[in-house]
């Protein structure tokens, strides 16, 4: 059949905004399996924790990414699936020492009963009712966490004593002393995300997500079930970012309502995504990419030092104590700066941005005009 | 039976003040079509500058109102003009991620300079009750529903019998039909926005002398606001109103009978129940 | 048995009739012409048939079976298709994969699905836009593809909304084939156009609303040469 070949994605730029720049798998591979080797080369604990942040945001990002990128439905409280996901798993570890490979299910659960609740709300109706409904959600479980001091012991958190070590056959697998392990469960955790966008987005739900993201109505009058649809986008993404708030909370040991139940962490899971490229498939890992080194250099200090060093600032002036003091806190303000920056200018994200520059050098695949009766091109 | 008539009493009170924040997130949306996430923070605005008003040059904080309200609506104004006008036709998404952008940044800012610690205005009467009915009411919120309505009345009759005010009205209806019929909507967005911004501001400067300043105290309000804009139907003026007080008395009676902590839980209950049951709101149309 | 009936059908809003006491009937196979002055009620009758609101009273029945009340995509999957009378890209994905969206109603299969979207693009002869963006299209190839779409979903019966609105002669021409090639697939349509000489061209019947109301209906020489149809026309007249 005439043009049945036309559509390759092996080895060639996809010039569609699926969105997914198809790399030659060659190099998809090579950078995976150096990263599954970067841990016998690299003995800095310090970086090792720069990965696993990295790998956390690439977590959180890819996930947002399932109902917000390809669905087109912006969650503003996602902090909810990440938040109920940590404190399902750590108190149940504290206080009922039930191993965490067994309480990432009952997190799992949690955060699917309420994807399905807001959902079920929410999806039926046209507007901004899920925006606004998800941040609600997601500040009553706060407050609610925050309150009910028995049981979560409220604004002091919960403080991870120790992880049971990992068994599997009867031998020893790891017993969570280094970096290393929790480097390993948080590439895997990236990689998985990575994964289900990649089925996802190539995949019938896909296609649909993203008719709904483009056109609800006429979604609906080619067949799509809308709320069916939203329902298991959202699913998924609650799903996945429980699990990263599983992993987040055994890797830093600590949990509080500001960190993990905050508008601010949802705010950044947002903003992973749009930084780097909204319903792409490596859109978030650019954004991680992007806000990971970003966020530390903030906190370290690492911004105004450069300022001083290269004599823009002086360090003793009133505005280099300024900045001294402050830029490390502000890293929330630079969010909301991004975020403006990043609307205003470049909406569509980096990888966006690129592909438009790349669709402006190659030119439309049809050089044949299409017949028409009459023999005039009716396309001007 | 006291007690439940004194909360429902204070319950109005700052259900007064929350209508007004309300009625400016509703005109904003009503005209623009523009999901303001940055309300609270314009609130937040509001409290800070009446505080230095008041630190710096002594002036009562319902007095300064008449500073506040100008300055907030010339502040709106320029924040339409320069980053929500960009944004009018863009996406809805966009648009609510710009304007939580703007409220981090504006939140943030104000942190920078002024530090999180917690600032409060204290008046002669800040404490002080009048006797209503036999009920202690408090001074400063009393003055501030008088206030509200007085603020409240001028602006239905503004909309309502002022040209200006019908094309805002105009314009929220159908914005094509206004813009054909000679309406600058562009002017319009300015306006409402602007008007948005003061009535928050200016909600602030009421409560500043009863509730703490800090930088954060904004995105409580904003979620409240929006659901007392849902509550009274998105774009109605008189939905907000009376979404306001309901909200206010919720809230009150919330405090009172179960937990200071956990009243904001039983507004966004209430919320989550009207998009169930109501989604258009208790007064089932969206109009101005 | 007709393949789709529409019996007393009402539509309010408020207390505006936008539909009032529609009678019709389609039989299988024929295509329907549906005139009538802006605001007449025509997109509000698709409307109502295709499920996007429901019918204030009166009922509906397609294939034998009463769909009142059915969501759009139930009515689709039933094998009722509609275009839009202001043509709905899924702007950001390529031509063959809206086409796709539409095929995926009847299969699970992407490969299956870009199939028979590529199939449907080679009738339209557009395959050679497979891979453009559909929000850079033309209106020509924007309605085009919204044909090319919905006839992915393999429907019985197909509802097309002024498809031919905001076309030149030329690409006018294109879709008065593409509805009579059509037809010869078996496929039965009800047709919403203002233009009263393709209508002539391609009706079996044709009928006519006016206010909300049905004014005539019968062939297209009875409806043409009826004095009510010609008096609510009145200042457009152009019979062929």
């Amino acid at each position: 059949m005439r043009g049945a070949r036309q559509v390759k994605t092996f080895g060639r730029i996809h010039l569609t905004a699926s969105g997914f720049a198809a790399l030659p798998l060659l190099i998809v591979a090579a950078v995976v399996a150096a990263l599954f080797v970067f841990p016998w080369l690299v003995a800095s604990p310090y970086l090792l924790h720069l990965m696993i942040l990295l790998f956390l945001s690439v977590a959180m990002g890819e996930s947002w990414n399932v109902i917000g990128g390809y669905c087109g439905q912006y969650s503003v409280g996602h902090a909810a699936y990440f938040g109920v996901g940590a404190y399902a798993a750590l108190m149940l570890l504290q206080y009922k020492h039930i191993a965490p490979w067994w309480g990432v299910w009952v997190a799992i659960a949690a955060a699917l009963i309420i994807s399905l609740l807001i959902g079920t709300i929410c999806f039926r109706l046209r507007g901004p009712y899920f925006v606004l409904a998800s941040i609600a959600v997601a500040e009553i479980i706060r407050l609610v966490v925050l309150n009910w001091k028995q049981l979560t012991n409220g604004a002091e958190g919960i403080l991870l004593v120790d992880i049971p070590p990992l068994m599997l056959g009867g031998r020893l697998v790891t017993d969570w002393l280094s970096k290393t392990p929790f480097y390993y469960l948080g590439l895997i955790l990236a990689l998985a995300t990575l994964l289900v966008n990649y089925l996802v987005q190539h995949s019938k739900l896909g296609y649909y997500l993203q008719a709904i993201r483009e056109d609800q109505d006429a979604a609906h009058s080619l067949g799509i079930n809308l709320s069916f649809y939203k329902n298991v986008a959202l699913a998924i993404s609650a799903l996945l970012t429980a699990l990263s708030g599983v992993f987040y909370g055994l890797y830093i040991g600590f949990i509080d309502p500001a960190s993990v139940l905050g508008v601010d962490l949802s705010v950044q899971m947002v903003l992973i995504c749009i930084i780097g490229g909204i319903g792409t498939n490596f859109g978030p890992v650019v954004g991680a990419l992007v806000l990971v080194p970003l966020s530390e250099a903030l906190r370290a200090n690492l911004l105004s030092k450069f300022l001083f060093s290269i004599g823009v600032v002086q360090e003793t002036s009133r505005v280099g104590g300024f900045l001294k003091e402050n830029l490390a806190h502000a890293h929330v303000l630079i969010y909301g700066i991004l975020v403006v920056v990043v609307i205003l200018f470049m909406p569509d994200g980096v990888l966006g941005f690129g592909k438009k520059l790349i669709a402006r050098r190659a030119r439309p695949l049809s050089a044949t005009p299409t017949p028409l009766v009459g023999g005039l091109d009716g396309s001007t | 039976m006291r007690v439940l008539l004194q909360s429902t009493a204070s319950g109005i009170l700052i259900g007064g003040v929350y209508a007004l924040v309300g009625i400016g997130l509703t005109i904003i949306y009503g005209v623009m079509r523009v999901i303001n996430f940055a309300h609270g923070e314009l609130l937040m605005i509001g409290m800070y500058l009446t505080w230095i008003i008041f630190t710096s040059f002594g002036v009562d904080p319902f007095l300064s109102i008449a500073i506040t309200i100008p300055a907030m609506f010339l502040f709106g104004a320029f924040l339409q003009r320069v980053l929500i006008n960009r944004v009018l036709n863009a996406l809805p998404q966009n648009q609510i991620l710009l304007t939580i952008g703007l409220g981090l940044v504006l939140s943030n800012v104000v942190m920078l300079i002024y530090t999180s610690d917690y600032k409060i205005i204290t008046t002669r009467y800040s404490s002080s009750t009048i006797n209503l009915a036999g009920l202690p009411i408090s001074t400063p919120l009393a003055i501030s529903l008088l206030i509200t309505t007085v603020i409240t009345a001028i602006l239905y009759f503004f909309l309502l019998k002022t040209d200006t005010g019908q094309a805002i009205r105009a314009t929220a209806q159908d914005r094509d039909a206004a813009q054909l019929m000679g309406i600058n909507v562009k002017r319009m967005s300015v306006l409402a926005f602007g008007i948005g911004t003061a009535l928050a501001g200016t909600a602030g400067a009421l409560v500043s002398p009863t509730y703490y300043i800090f930088p954060q105290v904004g995105g409580a309000f904003t979620l409240k606001a929006f659901v007392i804009v849902v509550l009274g139907g998105m774009g109605s003026v008189i939905g907000a109103t009376l979404g306001g007080i309901i909200i206010g008395v919720t809230e009150s009676l919330a405090a009172v009978y179960v937990s200071s902590g956990m009243k904001e839980v039983f507004v966004y209950v209430l919320f989550l129940l009207v998009l169930l049951f109501k989604p258009a709101g208790l007064l089932g149309r969206s109009r101005m | 048995m007709a393949l789709l009936e529409i019996r007393h059908l009402f539509k309010f809003f408020g207390g505006l009739a936008a539909n009032s006491d529609i009678v019709c009937s389609v039989e299988s196979g024929m295509i329907m012409g549906l005139i009538g002055p802006n605001g007449s009620g025509k997109t509000t009758l698709f409307n109502c048939i295709t499920g996007y609101y429901p019918p204030t009273k009166g009922e509906i029945i397609f294939k034998g079976q009463r769909i009142n009340g059915l969501k759009p995509d139930r009515v689709c999957k039933l094998g009722m298709a509609r275009t839009w009378q202001k043509v709905r890209p899924l702007a950001k994905l390529s031509v063959l994969e809206n086409v796709m969206v539409g095929a995926l109603a009847r299969t699970g299969s992407l490969k299956v699905a870009r199939r028979a979207a590529l199939h449907q693009l080679e009738l339209m002869r557009m395959e050679n836009r497979a891979n453009s963006l559909a929000g850079s299209l033309s209106i020509g190839e924007r309605k085009k593809l919204e044909v090319a779409r919905v006839l992915a979903t393999q429907p019985e019966l197909l509802l097309l909304d002024e498809v031919m609105g905001g076309l030149n002669p030329v690409e006018s021409e294109e879709i008065i084939q593409l509805i009579l090639d059509i037809k010869k697939r078996g496929l039965t349509q009800v047709v919403i156009e203002h233009d009263m000489k393709a209508i002539m061209r391609i009706s079996d019947r044709v009928m006519v609303l006016n206010s909300g109301e049905k004014l005539a209906e019968g062939t297209p020489q009875q409806v043409v040469s009826n004095p009510d149809v010609v008096t609510a026309y009145l200042g457009s007249a152009h019979v062929a």
